[in-house]
């Protein structure tokens, strides 16, 4: 899938590339809204119910499309749409092959476009979600640029098709990377018991969080970022297995289901505990595997 | 395919006063014994997510204006769905003191759904038959916002008043925005304001979906027509509405040969609404350290084009 | 003060032999000075005249040293003036005596005993030394020096002009107890960008304290300027802290003449590791304090005090750059010893602690000097490491912090006189009372911390140093760089946030304030264009002049860094859909709203307003806790640093 000689601008490459990308754009939401679809039917089932069909999330946006737009402030929207832009430019960038801590970065300005709409609405519900995203972003970035790192000693690059090339699994290298990973995916998947900011279930705490204020064809944006931001989260999952396409694949499954059994097991939990675990889980797993790969070379 | 809505009724649930007992059938819905998600239904706790508004209870002098606050964030196209026999009548609490009667006295209903306390299957129910009633709204609402000219534009009356003042919020809120202040007039006009002014001017109203989305008011004093407070819904903006509400309410006043418009000096839209319409600027008024206002006239010369224009 | 016909003859004479770039050197030196003098006397209307000639003469100057310099490699000046070093010795005696008498006065009796110290050494060595003293160089520029005057050249001209305006309204706001004393204070303010001139482009070391030492005492007195009793004491505590340095630099200049007999920057790197590294660690040591690193950082904090120009000045852009520069300049030196390494710890956990404190912070100007202070401790990281990489991306972090967090000084500065606080918290709603101030906020603080922007570019290549030399002291960066976003997104997210009416703040903002915002704005957009430039004409050649190879960012990625550029320049287009197609309607307020999004009815039917606050984690990022673990920690660092070099 990702045989790119990373770095290197060659003739063909850049086909591929573009390729790569459209495939990507095209593809990723459909797979993303079907996962969120299995997603509610496997919660469902979980708790003895007979749950929605697999498609509901598309008639979700499609119904959403049509809706009036409501807003409290008229900027509000735009930050949006830059979120939803720069989440698909942050999956091209990935499944391109690009530099790993460059998608990283990317995918930081894309949540802070998301947030920074939040803040504009400036209603107490979606302020306080934008500040409890923020949160959340602090406490799983650690994790995730020590991913880069760890798969950076390992390979000698951070470009994802090297990595993606790399012989052996890099599972064997970076267990506690890898565990690591899991558990801040539970905040990126926005999933008990870490969905401080929004939840696709209605807890009523905060209403909808950082989405409160957001209706219509912009909630659908959002739907569909995250469409996008899952295939891709789940595609840095892959490549701890990158070497066996057929394992990557159901590793990345197998933590998908993983993600939806926490969360319907546990019940929300304080930001602080959020906070605390996940550098913790960043420190303890992230860097002991680390400095493991580094007395070990 | 069919419409989407029906496939994904997202609901919002309030309780005006009930005894919770019709609040909890509403939740045992969700429970997995009637498991209504898998109807697409989900309870989003929203109404800015909604689109189906369950109201249960009688709905008292307390909560009245919540009810009709969370309904205004519903977006458009939405329904109301009244569940138990208090949300439908008043019930038994019609001829207390403090008690509406009916969540049909506060906001428009659409689904009744009867019973003390309504049963699960009879909320489902309801909630199913609201989805046509939805899904009628919606083809209206897609229809009518394409085309402004099929819009009928008539004289309003006493009883449209309260509606005419919360459009008149809406529409003039961006204005404030503007300025920065919130000292505009329209924001703050009360009901008996309105009231008093609609003994001596003519009210024109445009309705899609028996709701009101425009209004403009005018009066004649000697030879000139005033004409004042045209409002639009913002979700009908720049479809072409506010010129002709303008050209309504001037064929309103055939004889005058002069109109006069004011609005902020800010307000570069509304200047070019007017010009657009053949209003020119006369003058400017300071009234106070950061407002100007600004008038604008049409003189109306031959009596012949006059009538062309009619 | 320094006679001038000495200093210029021999400099026109040397502007035969090297096509004019030692004259250059001296006119960017003295041309400062001479605008002070004229400004210690000038009145209103001169002193207009006088700071606006300055803001195009110096800038274009420092532009001009670029292009006389562009292809030519490190440049030697020998420059010879006897007198010229007499004259230093004698003000600097001066100097001493000034500040010992200022310590006495204040009651400080550390500051008297160090410059004490300082002074009996400085002078014993320069009599007893000073005719068998053989300085080749006085002189030099390379590509690193022109980085530097470039920053202080605009930069620093900017602030001139900016204070102006500035300057005018401070003294129409603060009448007690400072008396208007602008001409006191542009005075400074130029002999203070002259001396930073000499700074970067002395090869002499005594010439290199010298100029130092100005600095610090500039300092001095202009967070004194208010002369409240904060003030004088935050700036006691400064100059304390900077004589700490002093004495350490003097030390440093005679251990390295004693073993060596060279007192020459150029000569001193040559010496490597084997010979130069205790006077290496204590230039270092100075450069920390400088730099206000940890167990010194309550300095930086304290001189927030002073006027917003001064903070942008001498305590974000040039002065406390003139520390770190020193380190970068000494990484061949540190390179791989152990010392180095405990200096980049150092750096590592200020710059950690500094970014975790910002988050607790709702002072505006506190969090940016914990911000100014963190990265600092980045770049000080990046010289201890010394590796090539890492110097590439510390001269990177100069360059890009210098102007964004120039330009949010300024703005705050701005800010502060309209709203009257330096509390976030009341920043709320800029975006509408302050359209365009608050857009430059927003540029600034993007400038500071994402992508694509200088410092998130510098950054980057900082973890990748950090990695390939020991990937332990990454977790540092990895950790900081997490509140560090928290804490300006934030920021940026109450600019934005509207919950109550605000009236138009910005009218009578003067011209000559706005200029140079916009100029900043610009450049902190601007320079990620075209730093690809910057690093292959100025900043590789200096990397490859030391360590034979050098570093650079990836094509590839440069193209996609332009790329989110370009999408990021689209935001503002989408303003032309402005209020389209949507409706507007309060916030949600849970039914309760009072006719508004910004007002609720609460219990009893009683109105209320909407509050929104920022949270700031005391629990886990208070500042005392905090700061005393990083003193105590950076302190045993020191000593250890110490202890590893002279043994
Ligand atoms: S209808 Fe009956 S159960 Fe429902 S709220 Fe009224 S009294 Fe209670």
């Amino acid at each position: 899938m990702l045989d790119l000689p990373g770095g290197h601008v060659r003739g063909g490459f850049l086909m591929k590339t573009i390729l790569i990308i459209m495939v990507y754009l095209i593809f990723a939401p459909l797979l993303g809204g079907l996962l969120a679809g299995i997603d509610r039917w496997i919660s469902a089932r979980m708790q003895a119910r007979f749950g929605p069909p697999i498609w509901q999330p598309f008639y979700d946006v499609l119904k959403l499309r049509q809706k009036e737009n409501i807003v409290v402030r008229r900027s509000q929207n735009f930050y949006i749409f830059f979120f939803l832009l720069f989440i698909i430019f942050t999956g091209g960038l990935f499944f391109a092959g690009y530099d790993l801590l460059l998608v990283i970065f990317a995918l930081t300005l894309a949540g802070i476009f998301f947030v920074l709409g939040a803040y504009k609405a400036s209603s107490p519900y979606s302020f306080l979600g934008a500040e409890r995203e923020l949160l959340q972003m602090m406490a799983y970035e650690p994790m995730v640029i020590l991913v880069a790192i760890g798969m950076y000693m390992v390979t000698g690059s951070f470009y994802i098709a090297d990595i993606n090339s790399f012989p052996h699994p890099l599972l064997r290298y970076l267990p506690g990377l890898f565990l690591g990973f899991v558990f801040i995916l539970v905040i990126k998947f926005r999933k008990s018991p870490f969905d401080l900011s929004m939840s696709h279930h209605a807890h009523q705490e905060l209403v909808r969080g950082i989405i409160t204020e957001f209706s219509g064809k912009t909630l659908a944006w959002i739907e569909i970022a995250h469409w996008y931001e899952n295939v891709f989260l789940l595609g840095i999952v892959y490549l701890f297995c990158a070497s066996q396409p057929l394992a990557g694949c159901l590793l990345a499954l197998a933590v998908y289901f993983m993600v939806i059994l926490v969360d319907n097991v546990f019940a929300r939990l304080k930001w602080q505990t959020m906070l605390e675990s996940s550098w913790a889980a960043a420190a303890v797993l992230g860097l002991g595997n680390i400095i493991v790969l580094h007395f070990l070379r | 395919m069919g419409s989407p809505f029906k496939k994904s009724p997202w609901v919002i649930h309030y309780d005006a006063s009930s005894c919770n007992g019709c609040d909890i059938e509403v939740l045992a819905c969700l429970t997995p014994v009637y498991d209504v998600e898998r109807l697409g239904i989900i309870n989003t706790g929203n109404p800015k997510h909604a689109d189906i508004f369950l109201v249960t209870g009688s709905v008292n002098e307390q909560n009245k204006e919540v009810v009709q606050n969370i309904y205004q964030q519903l977006p458009e196209p939405k329904v109301v769905v009244a569940i138990g026999i208090c949300a439908t009548s008043g019930c038994i609490f019609r001829d207390c003191y403090n008690i509406q009667g009916g969540v049909d006295k506060v906001i428009p209903v659409d689904v009744y759904v009867p019973g003390c306390a309504a049963r699960p299957e009879a909320i489902i129910d309801g909630i199913i038959q609201s989805l046509r009633v939805l899904e009628e709204k919606r083809q209206i609402m897609s229809s009518m916002s394409g085309s402004i000219d099929q819009m009928i534009v008539e004289k309003a009356n006493q009883s449209d008043l309260p509606e005419i003042l919360a459009l008149q919020k809406i529409a003039y809120q961006s204005e404030q925005e503007i300025y920065a202040n919130s000292s505009l007039e329209p924001l703050n006009q009360t009901m008996k304001e309105l009231e008093q002014e609609f003994r001596s001017m003519t009210f024109l109203k445009v309705m899609v979906n028996g709701k009101i989305i425009g209004t403009i008011r005018g009066y004649k004093q000697g030879e000139t027509a005033y004409l004042s407070r045209e409002a639009v819904h913002p979700y009908f903006q720049g479809k072409g509405l506010g010129s002709r509400l303008i050209k309504e309410m001037e064929s309103y006043f055939p004889l005058t040969n002069r109109f006069e418009v004011f609005t902020w000096f800010k307000s570069k839209r509304n200047i070019y609404l007017y010009e657009k319409n053949g209003y020119r600027q006369f003058k400017t008024e300071q009234v106070s350290e950061t407002m100007e206002y600004v008038y604008l006239e049409k003189i109306v010369k031959a009596k012949g084009s006059q009538d062309e224009e009619q | 003060m320094i006679n001038l016909s000495a200093v210029i003859d021999p400099g026109c004479r040397a502007l035969f032999f090297y096509g004019g770039i030692v004259g250059l050197l001296l006119f960017l030196i003295l041309f400062p000075l001479l605008a002070a003098l004229v400004l210690l006397f000038a009145n209103d209307r001169l002193r207009n005249i006088m700071v606006k000639a300055a803001t195009v003469i110096i800038p274009v100057y420092s532009l001009g040293l670029v292009f006389t310099h562009f292809n030519l490699p490190v440049f030697h000046f020998a420059l010879q003036i006897e007198l010229m070093n007499r004259i230093m010795l004698a003000l600097e005696i001066l100097l001493g005596m000034y500040i010992f008498w200022v310590g006495l006065k204040y009651r400080k009796y550390w500051i008297s005993i160090l410059i004490f110290i300082q002074v009996v050494l400085m002078t014993g060595f320069e009599l007893s030394n000073g005719h068998n003293l053989v300085i080749e160089h006085n002189l030099f520029v390379d590509k690193f020096s022109i980085i530097m005057a470039l920053i202080i050249g605009i930069i620093g001209s900017l602030i001139g002009l900016y204070a102006l305006g500035y300057m005018k309204d401070f003294h129409a706001h603060y009448q007690e107890p400072s008396k208007d004393n602008r001409k006191f204070f542009f005075f400074i303010i130029y002999v203070f960008l002259s001396a930073m001139f000499g700074i970067v482009f002395s090869n002499n070391l005594l010439w290199l304290y010298f100029f130092w030492e100005i600095t610090t005492l500039c300092s001095f007195l202009l967070i004194r300027y208010k002369q409240t009793e904060e003030a004088v004491n935050n700036a006691s505590r400064a100059l304390l802290y900077n004589l700490l340095g002093g004495v350490a630099f003097v030390i440093a200049i005679i251990y390295l003449y004693v073993t060596k007999g060279v007192v020459e920057l150029d000569k001193m790197i040559a010496l490597g590791k084997a010979g130069a590294l205790v006077p290496a660690v204590l230039l270092s040591f100075a450069g920390m304090t400088k730099a206000a690193q940890l167990p010194f950082s309550s300095w930086l904090l304290g001189a927030m005090v002073a006027p917003s120009p001064v903070s942008a000045l001498l305590h974000s852009s040039t002065m406390v750059k003139a520390g770190v520069y020193l380190i970068i300049r000494l990484a061949p030196i540190l390179q791989g010893s152990l010392a180095g390494l405990l200096i980049a710890l150092v750096g590592g956990v200020t710059f950690l602690l500094g970014s975790f404190i910002a988050v607790s912070q709702s002072n505006a100007k506190r969090v940016l000097a914990y911000s100014t202070i963190a990265n600092l401790g980045l770049i000080v990281m990046c010289g201890g490491i010394g590796t090539y990489e890492a110097v590439w991306a510390g001269i990177m972090l100069i360059i890009f912090h210098a102007i964004a967090k120039c330009l949010l000084f300024l703005n705050v500065g701005v800010i502060e006189h309209r709203i009257h606080s330096r509390d976030i918290e009341d920043m709320s709603g800029l975006i509408i009372s302050m359209p365009r101030i608050s857009i430059m906020m927003q540029i600034g603080i993007a400038g500071m911390f994402l992508a694509p922007f200088g410092m998130l570019i510098s950054k980057w290549a900082v973890l990748k140093a950090l990695v390939d030399y020991n990937p332990l002291l990454a977790v540092f960066v990895v950790f900081g760089s997490a509140a560090t976003l928290f804490f300006w997104v934030k920021w940026m997210g109450k600019l934005l946030e509207v919950v109550k009416p605000l009236q138009d703040r910005e009218k009578g903002i003067s011209g000559t304030e706005m200029l140079p915002l916009y100029i900043l704005a610009s450049l902190t957009v601007g320079v990620c264009a075209f730093y690809p430039a910057i690093s292959s004409r100025l900043i590789e050649p200096y990397v490859i002049d030391l360590y034979g190879r050098t570093t650079t960012m990836a094509q590839g990625n440069i193209v996609i860094m332009s790329f989110m550029m370009g999408l990021i320049a689209l935001f503002p287009l989408s303003f032309i859909n402005y209020g389209k197609r949507v409706k507007v309607n309060d916030s949600y307020l849970s039914g309760d709203n009072a006719d508004s999004s910004i007002k609720f009815y609460g219990a009893a039917g009683s109105i209320k307003d909407v509050q929104i606050k920022n949270y700031y984690l005391e629990n886990y990022f208070g500042e005392a806790k905090l700061t005393e673990n990083g003193i105590v920690l950076c302190s045993i660092f020191l000593v250890v640093m110490f202890g590893v070099a002279f043994l």
